[in-house]
């Protein structure tokens, strides 16, 4: 099977960062962004969004909200008995 | 059959990713610890009926959603639009991308994504109609699969990628914005 050109690269690029392709399909993206400039350029800013908004959106949870939610859940667990 | 024994162990390790996604979805702190408490305790009293090895992450998710739906959302049960007229696919890589040469793109793709910071990214997502909300949060902060997505929202597969791909463009246009307020953009770059 022929490699994917661009517009066919670009219609899966959410599908290929998102992990929802099937192998072969996802060997023939990574195959055209291999030797596609434009697409790989694409496929990378793509890929580091996804990263940035990840990483940003993480909270840290307040320990003192962890002891009380412990606390619920032994005080739920006692109720149950 | 899971033991409820096992609860704190199993469930307590995704309280982190949890408390994140009821900040997005609350808005505010107190709401988010309101939300999450409650899930737990939703969880741990049908824990029993809980299938063990099956995927508990996504059973917890889906305790958090519906809860958040039920009790705490403020907007209408209709779903909500966003308008995206005029906005194409990559909306901000295409903004980025219209420098002379690579290695300026490149310059400026980096100042950009190093540029936006935490609280440019939470409004972003946060100002994205719950619909289109929940998915992003499930996809890009969580990493489920769409069909996993799809099962704890209770909509066919088809809707999730339509909502996922709608609401990640409107991100990225409020994430455009922002890059310009910060003035992270190259002079002359205008807002088409």
């Amino acid at each position: 099977m022929s490699s994917p050109d661009c517009d066919d690269a670009l219609t899966s690029l959410y599908l290929y960062l998102d992990r929802e392709l099937e192998a072969a399909s996802a060997a023939e993206i990574r195959e055209h962004i291999d030797v596609c400039n434009g697409c790989r350029s694409r496929f990378d800013f793509e890929a580091r969004l996804k990263t940035v908004v990840r990483d940003r959106l993480a909270e840290d949870v307040p320990d003192e909200f962890i002891a009380r939610l412990k606390q619920a859940l032994s005080e739920e667990a006692a109720d149950l008995q | 059959m899971a033991d409820q024994a096992d609860f704190e162990r199993d469930a307590m390790e995704h309280t982190r990713q949890l408390y994140s996604a009821a900040m997005r979805m609350t808005r505010n702190p107190s709401d988010a610890e309101d939300l999450v408490q409650e899930t737990y305790l939703k969880a741990y009293r049908a824990y029993h009926t809980f299938e063990e090895g099956t995927n508990l992450k996504a059973w917890l998710y889906r305790i958090l959603t519906n809860t958040y739906i039920n009790k705490y959302r403020k907007e209408s049960r209709r779903p909500s639009e966003v308008d995206l007229g005029s906005v194409e696919d990559l909306y901000l890589y295409r903004r980025i991308g219209s420098e002379e040469s690579a290695e300026a793109a490149r310059t400026t793709e980096d100042r950009v994504l190093d540029g936006l910071v935490e609280s440019d990214i939470k409004e972003a997502v946060e100002s994205l109609p719950e619909n289109f909300r929940i998915p992003v949060l499930l996809a890009d902060l969580e990493g489920f699969s769409y069909k996993e997505i799809a099962e704890i929202l209770d909509v066919p597969i088809g809707t999730v990628m339509s909502r996922l791909h709608r609401g990640r463009k409107a991100m990225q246009k409020m994430l455009w914005d922002y890059a310009q307020k910060r003035g992270l953009l190259p002079q002359g770059a205008e807002k088409p």
